[in-house]
């Protein structure tokens, strides 16, 4: 899934033989098989134990993990699945809420159980930042803060020398409650990227706050209340610290309320991951507890029917069930109130009947609710657009580039952009289609320091730009590399050196006497060759360098004589050379 | 206020102009290369006549890109076709995207239309129409003006020439009128049926050669007729004056606008009336921000008007607070909506406004 498609993230990566799963998303926009990802690309049946090292979910939005418990309860996986410490937490909460609206609500019957989803948690391994986990003896990973909501990480997979980094979702801007993604320069051979926002320029966050909180300090100033459902999480405590500010700055008197069970389960998982929180919140934290708001109280059922304005945080977010449900219920009815809903709203609920403009619902007993109140949407989800993207690229250097969570067509120009400021290969593949990347992997190799000497010592020193030609012998032995001069290679295996070399005969007229032929060639030669050293030895024969040349009779023709060229394997070049060079005849006229 | 949106721009601005579909263009300036070209399409509260305060789509989406490997001066769209015209330095030529967003995100360099290369051409500013051909009109100096057929490549028009002066912009009143802009303020009027004549129009009250005039049209030439013409134009000290085209021998106002010192850098400034409210006009390129102006109680005695709103918004967004405060770098009014005005600083900024009248005034 996520190829080309907003929903249901779902990466496999084979890395140096191993296989990498990344999330396991649910699609929200269906609700037949294509909701979940097609894990027969994987295999055709049984389980899929052995076919993955390891599964990672870089966040707890159900389109990273929300088909999670049908992976590894229904199809079948009994392998480690790593997550942060925060998304462990927080995984179940929203799986099993959403378990309860499709089974409950929609009446489905091939879906995930609770206790399918405590199985499922059960093979979860936990994993802090930055701390290198190894999978098996080859296979290792790593979570980098990604931002984005509470939990959520980036992923680095190494095997040996290779790796991938996977994004999951990010944001490279920080806000109130999340810092922003970060990664060192680690230089994975593939980045893969989300890149739903690339093509988005977003209205500034003080726009969007300032909007909101025009539209909630009109509601209440005309006597009206304010409902907002939310999730336990993440948003909320943003709102609640934004609401807090700007009822301190105007002096407000209606009462805020956050309903029960909300505060505590904030506060207490806003404890267990402060580290996870930005550093202005971790510093506030420190002298009092930042979720402990002087305007925002606890919630009563009873509140609910209070005369006056107020505003009011209740779960849970997609209005589909529970307290939040239950306000909206009463207070629907008058135009003077308004509910604001903060996300996404799976099909079905109440909270996506509204948004979608529907003003007479249907609820138990037939029973039909007029909305009267107000409907906002508001979005503050954070994700990375073009501009973070290229940051973290840039954080990161890869080599080559993948782009997920995007829409086909839009995606040309931002794949152009990249390859042209980064000089990487860019991709984006469609669902069920495969990539394969190319890797340089590095072999180390020592070697040792007489050879490494020896070599320095000739010839200018080494240049960037003129790499300088050594020679050695490698040798591999108990997966180790080395790289030795051949004549300690020779020693340490207990070989013999063989030398190679190599004759040539060249016949040349002459009809006199060998010594004298001999003589020529060597007045012709040192003539000709003044670069080298070419010497006349008493037994007649003659030396060019380590080139050895002796005149002798042809056995049948007196007036032929056979020159015989000898030399070296090592000095190819310059036999052939005199080889051809006598082929040419000697000059007439020699002394 | 009314609304106010405010955007950031991954590389700064200074063109907004409106294309086909009610879509905007904006492209880089900055970079020898590498600059980009973007189609965007405004978020749909700008497009609804109501204005609503929270919604979901409240972003601008780069709808399709494009590379320009020269800064990008100036980009018009050509009416009636899927094509962008661009120029921009070291030299006047032209540069012709096509722009096909059903197919790809991707603005493709179609072709470049050459001039003669004269020593110290600057830029060449361009203005487009289709009336019999989709032609575009274009030169960086008076004595360089031609209409160019944007398709064939073909010339078929070469303006007489009446000197050498820069251009700071140029304009088609119908399709057979031309109406030219010398940065010294002086104003000429082409008829495209006779080559050789080129007249006046009226020239500007001083002439001191550190100031620098650009002028602003009605948007829209085609449907207009040339008759009901009020061209602005506005100096680099903030002087303004409006010329009607029928009586170009005298102004028919003259105004100072209310600008703390002129502009150091004159090519930023931007005079344009808007296209649904009678009379009303908006300068910037001065400093940090945009100013309405009302010309309906004008006069020629050159005094210092006040203005009806002024924006503010990109003075004090300035990001870091490092370095220079931003200048504005061009704006442009929104075709349908009366006070809505979009507006592009030097830090990237980019700003959708809409102002309310101020009482006194309704």
């Amino acid at each position: 899934g996520a190829g080309q498609d907003v929903g249901r993230s779902c990466i496999l990566v084979s890395i140096a033989g191993k296989n990498v799963m990344l999330d396991c998303g649910m699609h929200m926009g269906y609700n037949d098989d294509r909701r979940f990802p097609d894990f027969s690309y994987i295999t055709q049946n049984g389980r899929l134990t052995d076919f993955l090292d390891c599964v990672i979910i870089s966040h707890f939005h159900l389109d990273h993990c929300g088909a999670l418990p049908y992976f590894s309860e229904m199809v079948g996986y009994d392998g480690p699945i790593y997550m942060t410490h925060p998304t462990k937490a927080i995984c179940p909460i929203l799986l099993e809420d959403y378990r309860k609206i499709t089974v409950d609500k929609k009446g489905e019957t091939n879906f995930f159980t609770s206790q399918m989803i405590k199985d499922c948690m059960k093979k979860v391994v936990a994993v802090h930042l930055h701390q290198t986990v190894q999978v098996d003896e080859e296979l290792e990973i790593k979570a980098y803060y990604a931002g984005h909501v509470l939990g959520a990480a980036m992923f680095q997979i190494k095997v040996g020398c290779e790796s991938v980094v996977y994004t999951g979702d990010y944001n490279m801007t920080p806000d109130r409650h999340l810092g922003a993604a970060w990664i060192d320069k680690c230089r994975p051979d593939l980045l893969i990227t989300e890149s739903t926002y690339a093509t988005t320029i977003r209205d500034s966050k003080r726009c969007r706050e300032r909007d909101f909180l025009k539209k909630v300090h009109e509601t209440v100033e005309r006597g009206g209340k304010v409902l907002i459902p939310v999730f336990a999480l993440g948003r909320a405590q943003e709102l609640c610290i934004l609401l807090e500010t700007f009822w301190e700055r105007m002096n407000l008197k209606a009462p805020i309320y956050f309903s029960t069970g909300l505060t505590e389960k904030a506060n207490h998982y806003y404890k267990l991951f402060i580290t996870w929180t930005n550093q202005k919140i971790r510093k506030t934290f420190v002298q009092r507890n930042m979720f402990e708001f002087k305007h925002i109280k606890a919630f009563d059922r009873a509140f609910a029917d209070n005369p006056g304005p107020m505003v009011v945080f209740a779960t849970p977010g997609m209005l589909h069930a529970g307290q939040s449900l239950q306000i909206f219920r009463k207070w629907a009815g008058n135009e003077k109130n308004m509910v604001i809903m903060p996300g996404y709203c799976v099909q079905g609920t109440v909270g996506h009947k509204i948004l979608s403009g529907q003003r007479k619902l249907e609820m138990e007993g037939r029973q039909i609710l007029e909305v009267k109140m107000q409907v906002e949407y508001m979005s503050f989800s954070a994700h990375a657009d073009a501009k973070g993207i290229m940051q973290l690229i840039r954080q990161a250097e890869p080599s080559n580039v993948l782009l997920v969570h995007g829409e086909a067509k839009k995606m040309e120009f931002l794949k152009q952009k990249i390859e042209q400021e980064f000089h990487v290969s860019c991709f984006m593949p469609a669902n069920g289609e495969t990539t394969t990347i190319l890797t340089n992997p590095c072999i180390p190799v020592d070697i040792s320091l007489g050879l490494l000497k020896r070599e320095a010592a000739i010839g200018p020193l080494p240049d960037a730009k003129k790499p300088k030609l050594m020679h050695g012998t490698l040798l591999m032995k108990d997966n180790s590399f080395r790289l030795v001069s051949p004549e300690q290679a020779l020693k340490e295996l207990g070989l013999v050196e063989h030398q190679l070399r190599f004759t040539c005969r060249v016949h040349i007229q002459d009809p006199r006497k060998e010594h004298e032929t001999g003589l020529r060639v060597y007045n012709h030669l040192k003539g000709i060759l003044k670069d080298y050293s070419v010497q006349h030895l008493p037994d007649g024969s003659i030396t060019v360098e380590s080139i050895l040349i002796q005149a002798t009779a042809h056995s049948e023709d007196q007036g032929t004589k056979v020159l015989l060229v000898s030399w070296t394997y090592q000095d190819e070049e310059l036999g052939s050379y005199l080889t051809s060079l006598l082929k040419k005849g000697l000059p007439q006229s020699t002394p | 206020y009314r609304d106010l949106h405010t955007f950031e721009l991954q590389a700064p601005t200074r063109l907004i102009e409106w294309t086909r579909g009610n879509r905007v263009c904006v492209a880089g300036y900055g970079q020898s290369d590498g600059n980009e070209i973007l189609q965007l399409i405004p978020p749909p509260t700008l497009l609804t006549k109501e204005t609503q305060g929270l919604c979901p789509e409240r972003d601008f989406k780069v709808e399709c890109g494009g590379f320009s490997e020269r800064p990008v001066y100036s980009l018009k769209y050509v009416p009636d076709t899927s094509l962008l015209v661009t120029s921009g330095p070291p030299d006047s030529s032209l540069h012709v995207w096509q722009v096909s967003a059903e197919d790809s995100d991707v603005i493709k360099s179609v072709s470049t239309i050459a001039t003669e290369n004269g020593t110290g051409q600057s830029w060449a500013k361009i203005a487009t129409i289709s009336a019999r051909a989709p032609w575009v009109l274009h030169g960086s100096r008076l004595d360089r003006v031609q209409i160019t057929e944007v398709e064939s490549r073909k010339n078929v028009y070469t303006a007489a020439s009446r000197g050498s002066e820069e251009l700071s912009s140029l304009a088609f009143l119908d399709c057979n009128t031309l109406l030219l802009c010398c940065a010294t303020g002086r104003l000429c009027l082409a008829d495209t049926r006779q080559p050789q004549s080129l007249v006046e129009a009226v020239s500007v009250p001083s002439v001191p050669c550190s100031e620098q005039w650009c002028m602003g049209t009605r948007h829209g030439a085609q449907g207009l007729e040339p008759s009901s013409q009020l061209v602005a134009r506005l100096s680099s000290k903030g002087l303004l004056t409006l010329t009607d085209l029928r009586k170009t021998s005298e102004f028919l106002a003259l105004a100072k606008a209310r600008v703390p010192s002129p502009a150091s850098v004159a090519e930023f400034l931007c005079v344009s009336w808007a296209p649904a409210l009678e009379g009303y006009l908006a300068i910037s390129g001065f400093d940090g921000t945009v100013h309405v102006y009302d010309t309906q109680n004008w006069d020629s005695s050159g005094r210092e008007a006040e203005p009806v709103f002024i924006h503010k918004g990109h003075a004090f967004d300035g990001g870091g607070g490092s370095g220079d405060p931003p200048l504005v770098t061009v704006h442009t009014w929104h075709l349908q909506k009366p006070r809505t005005l979009l507006s592009a600083a030097s830090d990237g900024s980019l700003h959708v406004w809409d102002w309310v009248q101020p009482c006194g005034k309704c």
